[in-house]
């Protein structure tokens, strides 16, 4: 096995469990559980407890374009929280090698006070950048966003697109290993969703990792090499988008 | 431990820009602007003198009670802040901790931070107040830094414990304030420490804010410290440190999971 492999994903019997419980403290109950029982049995009723993911194993390799498709709730999205670090898996490990670059829900952290200027600079550092690297690319970043006029506005004035266009342009442009995508270029209009497209190539072409989840089989088709078919939380198949599309969507 | 220690250092851009934020956004829309950090402590002064000097009298040691509130309370401050905001910063910053990686610590540690330049510009005051009730300065203003960075040390302890504990379990959301409050009266605050009865004095002497108080005062005021008590205090700040971080890394892992 080779290791350490920039851009690579391993996910080895992966599993995630969350709390539905209406109760507040059913998660304290769980970890003096924990402390006293290290095994993690269970202490709580199971009917509150869900799992989202169960026993993943799959390797996405350097360079690959990857789909994850698969029903609502069927565990698309905490795959990509499993790879951006935001929670952490129940059970299993999982390895990542590389720098990662997430354009999920686009805007998080942006603070609507500040002009759009200090917005940029605040989520390039968010999304790991140093000030001398996002200075260097601010131009371009405000190029891409098409803001030049609004630099200066605080972004509470901004429109939905406004914010998303800011937000997509800083992410795309932080030189990521590996790039996470979910859902959202159905912000937008239609020729600035073309540009994503043809940055999201860009940033392929690279060399970087692309994990990609979307509802729009289109979109997949576009962008995508691999498919990832999730069902309740398990991998159904992984295979072509050609071919695994065609079967999904029968 | 250390691995943790680097990854913060990596992520130390990320620190000055939410510094930034912080200060930039507070006062935003305001019409008085950074004053606000001088205003809060001289009204609490105001009230206190009033209470404490005119309605009754509390003995001071021949220090003027204006400036033996306001001394203590700029560095009841700094404890209160961490408590009424660091606390909260990780349940604050939802949005960010649920989609966006980087070590989690930094999000208290940006707070206690932003709050450290209320502390600069509040204790400008000091200047007049030493003017106006005549207290020379003396060498023992230079310990006020190795009191400070004590102080800093039990802060950081206290947030990191209760901005995890809080997200949780919500009834943290209640209990901080309730014992930001008890917790100003158990320390000499608006009183001496001297004031103690003897009896007690042991179990008073457990808050270590009583220690870092007495001797932030009796730094600027000329007075000699009490070195014994300061050190008890870096070794229970220490301990807190400590306890809060480790209660910290053992929660963080279902921040996003609960928050």
């Amino acid at each position: 096995m080779s290791s350490n492999r920039t851009g690579e994903i391993i996910f080895k019997k992966v599993s995630k469990k969350y709390n539905i419980s209406s109760v507040r403290h059913a998660l304290l109950v769980e970890l003096i559980g924990n402390l006293f029982n290290p095994k993690k049995e269970n202490y709580l009723n199971k009917k509150n407890q869900i799992w989202a993911l169960k026993d993943l194993t799959f390797t996405i390799n350097p360079g690959e374009a990857v789909g994850i498709i698969g029903r609502n709730g069927a565990g698309k999205s905490t795959i990509l929280k499993l790879i951006s670090k935001v929670v952490y898996p129940t059970l299993g490990s999982i390895t990542i090698n590389g720098r990662i670059g997430a354009l999920i829900e686009l805007g998080a952290g942006l603070h609507p006070e500040l002009t759009g200027k200090e917005n940029i600079f605040l989520y390039g550092a968010i999304l790991g950048m140093t000030r001398k690297e996002i200075k260097r690319k601010f131009d371009e970043i405000v190029d891409f966003a098409e803001l030049d006029k609004f630099l200066d506005t605080p972004i509470k004035h901004y429109s939905s697109g406004m914010n998303a266009r800011l937000g997509f342009s800083v992410a795309a442009f932080t030189n990521p290993d590996i790039l996470l995508i979910d859902e959202v270029l159905a912000v937008g209009d239609i020729s600035f969703q073309n540009k994503c497209f043809a940055k999201m190539d860009e940033i392929k072409n690279s060399g970087a990792t692309l994990v990609f989840v979307s509802h729009n089989p289109e979109y997949i088709k576009r962008i995508c090499n691999k498919v990832i078919w999730l069902e309740k939380g398990k991998v159904k198949k992984i295979g072509k988008p050609e071919t695994l599309l065609k079967e999904y969507l029968k | 431990m250390i691995q943790q220690l680097k990854e913060i250092f990596k992520y130390r851009e990320l620190l000055l820009a939410l510094i930034e934020r912080e200060l930039k956004v507070r006062y935003k829309q305001t019409l008085l602007g950074a004053s606000w950090a001088i205003i809060q402590p001289l009204s609490l002064t105001l009230i206190f003198t009033f209470i404490f000097a005119v309605v009754t009298t509390i003995p001071t040691g021949n220090v003027a009670y204006p400036i033996f509130a306001y001394t203590a309370l700029l560095s009841w401050t700094i404890l209160a802040t961490a408590l009424n905001f660091a606390s909260f910063s990780i349940l604050n910053n939802a949005a960010l901790v649920t989609k966006v990686y980087f070590p989690r610590e930094i999000l208290p540690l940006a707070s206690i931070s932003a709050h450290l330049v209320d502390f600069a510009i509040s204790s400008s005051i000091l200047v007049f107040l030493m003017a106006i009730y005549k207290v020379n300065p003396t060498f023992n203003l230079l310990f006020i830094l190795p009191i400070l960075a004590i102080e800093l040390i039990f802060a950081l302890g206290i947030a990191l414990l209760f901005s995890s504990l809080v997200v949780i379990l919500r009834d943290f959301k209640f209990v901080i304030p309730l014992l930001t409050q008890l917790w100003l009266f158990a320390t000499p605050v608006v009183y001496s420490a001297n004031s103690v009865p003897e009896n007690l004095k042991l179990i008073y002497k457990v808050n270590p804010m009583v220690s870092i108080i007495e001797n932030f005062r009796k730094a600027i005021l000329g007075q000699p410290l009490e070195w014994n008590g300061l050190l008890i205090s870096l070794g229970v700040s220490i301990f807190t440190l400590i306890i809060g971080y480790l209660v910290f890394k053992k929660l963080e892992r279902n921040f996003a999971d609960v928050i």
